[in-house]
């Protein structure tokens, strides 16, 4: 009686707990069933690459192992850290107080190299194992580092292009829902939902993977022969305004002349010193205040204000052109001629070359330059100005600027990027912006055809470049000192050498500025330190882009001509002949 | 000669009933055969149902691990070729190109440089001659 009645309560137990279980409250238990089943994975969206102009990889994203750690389940600190050290080349102690912190995750050595992780996994150390990142690698070593920036351990973009495009760049990770039975493996017919990631796009960048080291190297030999304590050599093509190439070097502290972190052709401000004297030309042309031919006295000094301008070289009273003035960079024609300019003329076309305000570049920390509203312009301002002291601008405006006389007249928006690059490989431009006309063409090609002359029978002798006919300016400026002034009372002036040039001067194709800061003294002056390294650095660079020379251009245009040609060039041609196709059609 | 007749009115009376009896006898009987064989084929039926459930489950699970199996593959395939890209890339940066030629070959930049005008295949302004049957020998008269 009593077993039966006992029977009868676990029974009545029994009854209610499944009730309880199936009817009262059947989702408890469903959830939790669910909840060791179903899986979400993550699914990592890879940060695009960077390209250069034919498709060669600059920066990527490439998958490797981080060695991480749960410390509540390492038996021994100590004995772990002593055996993870000699496999990871990281400290004892570093690795034995991340072992014993009262964490769940710990990072050990991050996006190492599957060698390094295959040691510290072969160790066997309970606690210890490995999870997978992604690591952004340059295959190009150091080589356009200031260009590219940098990336955080993340993948986060945290300077240069990798800053200014990190969205684009970044793309949204994904998340993958799924149901998995013991051991791992999907259940079949199970939940199964993914939504895929959106992978980061890829970044076409304007420049040219050769022409970007090569500007470094004969840039850094340059600076190197010069005596100088850094420079900046920057390519582009006037027509597009797209930079081929953006070098920027410095002397360390080792004495050594390397490619630097910082990307000075935008960042750094310089007075231009005798390549602002093309601009200045082209505003009396303009202006109609002379013609090039137009010759006028020169003597070998003027006095503005309380100041007295020389010439680099003495002379005595000369009959000298407009084009004369220009060829043997004289300061006073120059002066001279600005001053029946007057300021108004001179500040505004120097605006309009894009002084003063930051390019299209929208680049990180991108300086603007100083040129002074002409309201408080001092006496002197005009002939200093005129001469390029007293005013700074970047080396990408000075850049500009000549790649508008290049461009008969059509001031290009200098860019960096030509577009972007999806998972498919379908390629979207950039929408360049529109060309601004600064001068006629016909005052252009006259400010080209006077330079020319600098380069053939002027100061700029060492830019000229065999097979080709080169426009160039050379530039000797007196770099100001910190606490003011220029050091001339002193004989302690510092220079900042340039030389500023295109070819071929008939068609221009390639626009390249080289400057050389803080030269030697025994070798200071444009034509000297800058010059040269035009010269080399052109010569190369015609070639990896395939421009043809005078002599093979003849015929160019004949029927059936075949050139050599690079791969960016042979899609824009295909570009232009299927946008001709379809206009036409 | 009646009492003749009569049996066999009587045995044809006697036909028809055992015939009816055994008819109703057949019919009782024969109707327990075609239950069991029917019984037996819904068995059969179920079981071939079950293994061919069974079968089925196999395939999906051996689908579902194959699918498994290509997944891991092309995430795998997708990383190798990653690490490959940035190997070919490294291999033909110039700044490798530069080490190796100055380092390990021993290449030293000339004095001077001559460059010749690019000459390319087609172009009638600048016929490319015929190349020679060995174009790395020499041959001295």
């Amino acid at each position: 009686m009593v077993v039966g009645f006992i029977f009868l309560v676990l029974s009545g137990l029994l009854g209610w707990r499944l009730v309880e279980l199936q009817i009262m409250e059947p989702d408890r238990y469903l959830e939790r069933g669910l909840a060791q089943r179903i899986r979400t994975v993550t699914l990592p969206a890879a940060r695009g690459a960077i390209v250069d102009r034919n498709g060669v990889d600059l920066a990527l994203s490439v998958p490797r192992l981080s060695v991480v750690a749960n410390p509540g389940m390492v038996d021994d600190p100590a004995g772990a850290a002593i055996a993870l050290a000699g496999v990871l080349g990281t400290d004892i102690g570093v690795l034995e107080e991340r072992l014993s912190r009262q964490r769940s995750f710990v990072y050990l050595d991050r996006q190492v190299d599957s060698e390094v992780a295959d040691n510290a996994m072969a160790l066997d150390l309970s606690g210890v194992y490995t999870r997978p990142e992604n690591a952004r690698l340059r295959p190009g070593d150091g080589s356009g580092l200031a260009l590219l920036g940098r990336t955080d351990i993340d993948s986060n973009g945290i300077s240069g292009l990798e800053l200014v495009y990190d969205n684009l760049l970044s793309g949204t990770n994904g998340e993958m829902i799924v149901e998995a039975g013991l051991g791992g493996s999907t259940i079949p017919g199970g939940e199964y939902r993914v939504e895929p990631a959106e992978q980061g796009l890829s970044l076409v960048l304007t420049i040219d993977r050769a022409l970007q080291f090569e500007a470094e190297r004969l840039l850094a030999d340059g600076v190197e022969a010069a005596g100088g304590k850094g420079g900046v050599l920057v390519a582009m093509s006037p027509t597009t305004g797209e930079v081929l190439a953006s070098a920027t070097v410095e002397r360390g502290d080792d004495g050594v002349v390397r490619p630097s972190t910082e990307h000075k052709v935008a960042t750094w401000t310089f007075e231009p010193g005798s390549i602002m004297k093309p601009l200045t030309m082209s505003a009396v042309l303009e202006t109609g205040t002379a013609a090039p031919d137009t010759v006028r006295e020169v003597p070998g000094n003027v006095f503005v204000h309380d100041a007295d301008f020389k010439d680099s070289f003495p002379h005595g009273t000369e009959e000298w052109s407009v084009a004369d003035i220009l060829r043997q960079s004289s300061n006073v024609g120059t002066i001279l001629w600005a001053q029946d300019l007057g300021e108004e003329a001179l500040y505004r076309q120097l605006l309009d070359y894009g002084l003063g305000a930051v390019t299209d570049l929208r680049f990180p920390g991108e300086a603007r330059g100083i040129l002074t509203p002409v309201g408080r312009w001092s006496g002197t301002s005009l002939p200093t100005i005129a001469i390029g002291q007293g005013v700074s601008a970047t080396p990408i405006q000075m850049l500009t600027a000549f790649a508008t006389l290049a461009n008969d007249g059509r001031r290009p928006a200098p860019t960096l990027v030509r577009g972007s690059l999806d998972d498919g490989g379908v390629f979207t431009p950039i929408q360049a912006a529109e060309q601004i006309e600064v001068v006629p063409s016909g005052i252009a090609r006259s400010v080209v055809s006077m330079m020319e002359a600098v380069v053939s029978d002027g100061t700029g002798k060492r830019g000229q470049v065999p097979g080709y006919r080169v426009a160039g300016k050379t530039g000797t400026a007196w770099k100001p000192l910190a606490e003011g002034g220029y050091g001339e009372d002193k004989g302690e002036i510092r220079y900042v050498a340039s030389f500023a040039g295109f070819l071929p001067a008939e068609a221009p194709e390639l626009v390249i500025l080289v400057v050389v800061d803080e030269p030697a003294r025994r070798a200071y002056s444009g034509g000297r330190a800058a010059a040269p390294i035009f010269s080399d650095y052109a010569q190369f660079a015609v070639r990896q882009l395939r421009m043809p020379s005078e002599f093979e251009r003849t015929g160019l245009d004949q029927f059936g001509r075949v050139m050599a040609t690079t791969p960016a060039r042979a899609s824009e041609l295909q570009a232009a002949e299927e946008a001709a196709l379809s206009g036409t059609g | 000669m009646t009492a003749v007749v009569r049996p066999v009115a009587g045995s044809e009376a006697l036909r028809d009933r055992t015939t009816r009896s055994t008819t109703g006898s057949r019919d009782a009987t024969s109707g327990r055969p075609a239950l069991g064989a029917m019984g037996a084929l819904s068995t059969f039926g179920f079981f071939v149902a079950l293994l061919a459930m069974a079968s089925l489950h196999s395939v999906l699970v051996n689908g579902q691990f194959e699918f498994d199996s290509l997944q891991d593959r092309l995430e795998y395939g997708q990383q190798r070729s990653q690490v490959l890209r940035e190997e070919v890339a490294r291999l033909e940066s110039p700044s490798r190109i530069l080490s190796a030629a100055t380092g390990r070959l021993g290449m030293t930049p000339p004095p001077n440089r001559l460059y010749l005008p690019a000459v390319v295949p087609g172009d009638p302004l600048h016929p490319l001659p015929a190349p020679s049957e060995n174009p790395f020998s020499l041959q001295v008269r």
